[in-house]
């Protein structure tokens, strides 16, 4: 019960999804529904022509009929010489008779024209059973009473054996000489006409229902072979959308689906094209500087080992010497960072990046880098602390990254952190762990803070760089954080200093609800977004 | 006696300034620019130690790892421009002790160099009969025993044997492997553990892929498997 109340209520909303979805259900329903009404409108115009024409036959038929059958009586009275009442009634029986006969009816009623003379010799009334009791109507009676020499027509309900039949009985005048005027009518029976209508009608109906369901196959039929093309043409596009180059559509004939086509085959081939053609040149590009900063390798690990041990010996070298191959030597570290970074970056690009990613105590790391970062710090006169509420489980990150992320911005607050403290903060919630590094420091204006996860991008060209960036760092870390699904956001304000929060999943697949930090540390908004 | 090493690179300056900085360190250098010619220079030179480019022209790096590996297992340590995952772990695989990603320092050159000659020294070790599942170690004589046939085992894998064996007690977590076996300081390449672990394995097992002898603990590390 239930079950079938569900199936009746999810009816409409089937039949509705599959009417939005479906052209060819959509064209079949519409040509159905419009050949109906037009099936509709001409059979009620071919049922009514068809059964006026039928009546009006029958019905000629019939007042012909009923002519000759009153002319028939009309001569055998004019030509009887009656003079009592029983030969009046014996020419009154022929009479009928001959009505009869000419008529090919058996209902006939005769009855004398009320309010004339009483006459010794005038016959009685007579009437078949069918045409008593109010079938013949006193409109009829007095058109007949009223006119002579005109017939006169009803259409009727006959109770034949019991069962009323349509059917029309037509009155005229008899003139019988001697007794008087007598109307005559003549019932008939349409009940065969009626039922070739009916026939006719079930015909109709019966074809029109046949023509409708052909009408609803050949639009099927003819809608599959539009829409199936089309329908392949959406699925093939939709598969080309999703990424799949190679898919194409069969071109059959010449007609304007194979157009259609071959012209989506085209722009198909020539989109493949050209994304192969970029995709090689991407990549080409790609291994061009991972090729280039591998083979620079081999040539600084040699300028390195000279450098160094020129560097060994800078005591014994005169002070422009000794200058020389420290400038040397510094600078070979800095070129070897920068081609580092570099080749990470393209790594990135090339999207050739696997996160290796091992379950790591996110503050014991914290802990671990600021440990190791603290002598610097120190050294630039900076107070590094931490605070760290949350953080002391496993997450699933890699940890070589999140080092190097931490002390990417470890290493910019020091640079930018005009010797005031650094708060590092740990802290994490149900699906994130965050780590969030502020100075007190010159911060950034909102330009600059656009530009900061740019590449070779610097805050202030001009002021000197002690901890020498290769200008890659953010947007190395910003690479690290997205690889890890997370995010890498910045606060910053002029003179107030800026604050960088990474937030990693807890597990990487599980999506970062909200950061356990909050981004502005002058707000006291915590956890937005 | 100094140690003999021989430098296999194409890049003529790179294995003359290597073979400086070599013989500043009080090490014998000889060189070899062919991959091709590498295995007649080792069967000529005899050297204790081997530094091998990855990018050789003829052979390439690998290949002459494995080709040394099966004459010998002295020690090799990968000079490779690639640190990438996929060529590190191929040169490990074919046998390599340890690499180096250029750019690198001389110092920690010569440190990596020294570590591994240490466990060729006789003597540093003290003299004692160690046993670890069905195999007898005899440490002093860097021999490795079932039953009576021994087990041929390269120094590195001798080492890492060694280091499990003689705190069977202990799990030993990649990081303390690698500053036991490899001299490492900082976190380095766990890497170097796993794939080791997998080339011992594959010697002394009788089933690698069901160990007894160095057991998997498994998110921390590796110990020795019961004596037997």
């Amino acid at each position: 019960m239930k079950v079938r109340r569900f199936d009746i209520l999810g009816l409409p909303a089937r039949v509705t999804r599959v009417w939005r979805r479906s052209l060819q259900f959509r064209t079949v329903v519409a040509s159905m529904a419009l050949s109906g009404v037009a099936i509709i409108l001409v059979g009620i115009y071919m049922s009514f022509s068809i059964s006026n024409d039928l009546f009006a036959s029958r019905l000629d038929q019939v007042l012909s009929e009923s002519q000759r059958a009153q002319v028939a009586a009309q001569r055998i009275f004019d030509s009887s010489d009656a003079s009592d009442q029983a030969s009046m009634q014996s020419v009154m029986n022929a009479a009928r008779t001959a009505i009869r006969d000419a008529s090919s009816s058996g209902l006939v009623a005769v009855y004398r024209v009320p309010d004339q003379e009483p006459n010794a010799l005038a016959p009685q009334n007579f009437s078949s059973p069918e045409l008593t009791g109010g079938v013949i109507t006193p409109e009829l009676k007095d058109q007949v009473v009223t006119t002579a020499d005109q017939q006169f027509w009803q259409s009727v309900e006959l109770p034949i054996n019991g069962v009323l039949v349509p059917g029309v009985v037509v009155g005229s005048q008899l003139d019988i000489p001697g007794a008087g005027t007598y109307e005559l009518f003549i019932g008939y029976d349409f009940q065969q006409s009626e039922q070739t209508l009916l026939f006719i009608q079930q015909v109709l109906w019966f074809s029109g229902l046949g023509l409708l369901i052909l009408v609803g196959g050949v639009a099927w039929f003819v809608s599959r072979m539009v829409v199936s093309p089309l329908k392949n043409a959406a699925e093939t596009s939709q598969k080309l959308a999703a990424g799949d180059l190679a898919v194409r559509i069969p071109e059959k004939g010449e007609d304007v689906v194979a157009t259609l086509a071959r012209s989506f085959n085209d722009m198909a081939g020539s989109m493949q094209r050209q994304l192969t053609e970029l995709a090689d040149l991407s990549v080409m590009q790609q291994r061009f500087v991972s090729d280039v900063s591998h083979e620079l390798r081999t040539p600084l690990t040699t300028i390195k080992l000279a450098g160094d041990v020129l560097f060994q010996e800078r005591e014994s070298f005169d002070s422009k010497t000794r200058r020389s191959t420290e400038l040397l030597n510094a600078q070979v570290l800095r070129f070897e960072k920068l081609l580092g970074d570099l080749l990470e970056i393209s790594r990135y690009d090339a999207g050739s990046v696997n996160l290796e990613p091992e379950p790591t105590n996110v503050a014991g790391l914290v802990q671990d880098v600021v440990g190791t970062m603290t002598t610097l710090a120190e050294q630039h006169g900076c107070d590094l602390s931490l605070i760290a509420p949350g953080g002391h489980f496993d997450a699933d990150i890699d940890p070589r990254r999140v080092r190097r992320i931490l002390m990417n911005l470890i290493g910019n607050a020091i640079e930018h952190g005009e010797q005031k403290a650094i708060d590092v903060a740990v802290d994490s919630n149900a699906t994130a762990v965050a780590i969030s590094v502020r100075d007190h420091g010159v911060g950034m204006d909102a330009d600059q803070l656009e530009q900061v996860f740019s590449r070779f991008w610097r805050a202030d060209p001009s002021r000197q760089r002690t901890l020498g960036g290769t200008g890659l760092g953010l947007a190395i870390s910003l690479e690290d954080a997205r690889v890890h699904n997370g995010q890498l956001d910045v606060w910053a304000a002029p003179g107030e200093g800026a604050l960088f929060r990474l937030t990693l999943p807890r597990e990487l697949d599980v999506p970062i609800a909200s950061s356990p930090l909050p981004l502005d540390p002058t707000g006291d908004s915590g956890g937005e977004e | 006696m100094s140690a003999r090493i021989l430098v296999v690179d194409d890049d003529a300056a790179l294995a003359e300034m290597v073979g400086i900085v070599l013989e500043g360190e009080g090490f014998t250098p000889s060189f070899c620019a062919d991959g091709a010619e590498a295995l007649a220079a080792f069967r000529e030179h005899k050297p204790d130690l081997v530094l091998l480019d990855l990018m050789l022209p003829g052979f390439d790096g690998i290949e002459v790892c494995g080709q040394i590996r099966q004459e010998s297992g002295v020690p090799i340590i990968m000079l490779t421009a690639k640190g990438d995952a996929a060529d590190v772990v191929a040169g490990l695989e074919a046998g390599a002790d340890d690499y180096m990603v250029k750019p690198f320092n001389p110092g920690e050159l010569a440190a990596r160099i020294r570590t591994r000659l240490r466990s060729m020294a006789p003597g540093v070790t003290t003299a004692q009969t160690l046993r670890i599942g069905d195999l007898s170690i005899d440490v002093d004589g860097h021999e490795v025993k079932r039953g009576d046939s021994s087990i041929n085992l390269t120094p590195l894998e001798f080492d890492l044997l060694v280091a499990l064996a003689s705190k069977p007690q202990q799990v030993f977590t990649r990081e303390m492997l690698l500053e036991k076996v490899w001299g490492y300081q900082y976190k380095a390449d766990t890497r170097l553990v796993n794939v080791h672990v997998q080339r011992l394995r594959s010697k002394v097992e009788f089933d690698a892929d069901n160990p007894t002898i160095v057991t998997t603990v498994r998110g921390i590390g590796y110990r020795a498997g019961a004596v037997i």
